[in-house]
């Protein structure tokens, strides 16, 4: 369980994040949605200890997220950032086998090989498992990662714009898989989001920023309204409903 | 696959121990009065020492630019262009000029070895620590952060130099501009228990290289506690350039062009093998280079001018090749 209070960051005086305070509901998809600087990815970075808090409480599993130890926590918790740049040759196989890590420390039992075989066969990347990270497409690279994420084998898994530069068809994809993540693995998914349809069709809780506060928190047919995202993005919306979820068209 | 990489990135370190052990073999006995047992002792007494200061140093490099490389997650720094080695002259130079050349300080190498070392890690690990932590570890500021310093330390020393008496000025340049005709042999052994001793406390950090080449955040999120991991092998990596600088003096661009050609030759991630390979270029760079200096030029070019000119080129062939820099 995660359960996060009066979460507050500055940066130079300036407050991007005031006084958060929201429960993340176990084995479900969450997105945090938002325009730009409402703090959403601070927060993201906040609740995974990568970014310092200044105020505030992340409690984890009933106990707060900085009391954790790091390796331990990281057989439960995993992030995926957009800020991966990798400088050495690394073969997909071996990025995904860096998920075992906190469990084996680099020595894999066949126990790990097994699990790094399921989580490639997962994401569909026996066949380039051998190729290095820096020549795949940016959809192949995201999905390797993903698959390093499952090898991690965490119950939370947490993505930070994971269909950021990618393209419809592979951002389409990513959210199916973010779906199946959740379905059929049983994690509880946090992502953030720029793209409110994908939020919208794609999670279950809908948590939406603005202005380092949180403006609407609830399921997707709650917070997806006409009058809630124009209050949100100070847009116009139109929503229609397809396949019993809210469409929002904007322009 | 994976496997067979490991094994055939074995096979090259083998052959490139066998270079260094021609290349060693070659230092020693190259000219060498086997007939002569006195004049044989002779040569082994001056050449001796000098391989094994090569060897020690070529580790400490290598290990040193390595690990400051995957600290910084850029393959085209080194710790010598964040004016490590000016740091040193110095804290070199400092401590002359405050005890004096006569000074048991200055005197008994085997203390100003410790001094040195305990000066610069101090004053490195807070400069630098906190630089980075400040700059989020962006690359360009920290090359740009690093040449400012580099010329805020010398001018310091030379202002320092300038107003010393000039004899003790020339007992300090003798240990200032080191090569390896004038290696500082004394503290063969200081410089090993030294280097031990940061491999033994750095054990647990070292085998975490692997995974902090991933990058800040993969790093945590895999379990890593990365500020403290950091500052530790930042600590490590400031040692390791202090024994190295002790011993020989600056020497710019060598750490750069072994980890890169082993970077390049060997084509993996893992440390191990990263180290092991840039440890045993540095070693044939060193000794080969000192028998051509030795037996070909007659001593009439160090072969620190052969590092500086072949190294500059190298470095500029990473920058225009290197398009993620």
């Amino acid at each position: 369980m995660m359960n996060v209070k009066n979460l507050v960051k500055k940066y130079d005086g300036k407050t991007v994040v005031n006084s958060v305070s929201f429960e993340i509901p176990k084995g479900k998809v969450t997105s945090l949605i938002g325009p730009n600087g409402a703090g959403k990815s601070t927060v993201m970075g906040m609740i995974s200890r990568l970014i310092a808090r200044d105020a505030g409480i992340v409690m984890f599993e009933d106990q707060d997220i900085s009391s954790w130890k790091s390796k331990e926590l990281s057989k439960r918790l995993a992030i995926l950032t957009q800020t991966n740049n990798i400088q050495m040759k690394l073969t997909v196989r071996e990025l995904v086998t860096f998920g075992r890590f906190p469990y084996s420390a680099g020595h894999n039992t066949a126990e790990d090989e097994k699990i790094i075989d399921q989580a490639l066969a997962y994401m569909e990347l026996e066949s380039i498992q051998d190729q290095f990270i820096d020549e795949l497409s940016g959809g192949q690279r995201q999905r390797a990662y993903i698959a390093m994420v499952i090898a991690q084998d965490t119950e939370y898994v947490l993505l930070d714009e994971p269909t950021n530069s990618l393209d419809i068809y592979h951002a389409s994809k990513m959210m199916k898989i973010v779906r199946r993540l959740c379905d059929e693995l049983g994690k509880t998914v946090i992502l953030v989001l720029h793209e409110i349809n994908y939020a919208a069709f794609y999670s279950d809780y809908i948590c939406a920023f603005v202005d380092g506060k949180i403006a609407k928190m609830g399921t997707v047919k709650e917070v997806i309204t006409k009058e809630n995202l124009a209050e949100i993005y100070n847009v116009d919306f139109e929503i229609m409903e397809i396949e019993g979820r809210p469409l929002s068209i904007y322009y | 696959m994976n496997q067979a990489a490991v094994r055939a990135n074995r096979r090259k370190l083998v052959i490139l121990a066998v270079i260094v052990l021609l290349c060693a073999a070659g230092y020693m006995f190259y000219a060498v009065n086997f007939g002569n047992s006195k004049l044989f002792h002779y040569s082994m007494k001056l050449r001796s020492p000098k391989l094994i200061v090569m060897l020690i140093t070529a580790f400490a490099i290598a290990g040193a630019s390595l690990v400051f490389q995957t600290i910084i997650n850029n393959v085209i720094v080194t710790p010598c262009l964040l004016g490590m080695n000016a740091l040193y002259s110095l804290i070199h130079t400092a401590v002359v000029f405050v005890a004096g050349s006569t000074s048991l300080l200055a005197t008994n190498s085997n203390l100003a070895f410790v001094v040195d070392l305990v000066l610069m890690a101090v004053v490195a690990t807070i400069i630098y620590g906190y630089l980075f932590e400040k700059t989020q570890h962006n690359v360009l500021y920290i090359l740009l952060i690093g040449t400012v310093l580099t010329s805020f330390f010398s001018s310091i020393q030379t202002t320092m130099t300038r107003i010393m008496d000039p004899n003790e000025y020339d007992s300090l340049l003798e240990t200032l501009v080191a090569s390896f005709e004038n290696v500082n042999a004394e503290v063969i052994v200081a410089s090993l228990v030294v280097l031990a001793a940061v491999i033994f406390v750095l054990r647990k950090e070292l085998a975490l290289l692997d995974v902090i080449s991933l990058g800040k955040e993969q790093a945590i999120n895999l379990g890593v506690d990365y500020d403290r991991c950091i500052r530790r092998l930042l600590m490590g990596v400031t040692l390791c350039i202090a024994v190295a600088t002790a011993m020989v003096g600056p020497i710019s661009f060598l750490g750069l062009i072994m980890a890169n050609l082993a970077r390049q030759f060997l084509k993996t991630f893992r440390h191990k093998q990263l180290i092991l390979a840039s440890t045993l270029f540095g070693m044939a760079i060193l000794i080969g280079g000192e028998l051509i200096v030795e037996r070909i030029y007659h001593y009439a070019v160090p072969i620190s001018v052969f590092i500086g000119v072949f190294g500059g080129i190298y470095f500029l062939y990473l920058l225009l090749t290197n398009r993620r820099v």
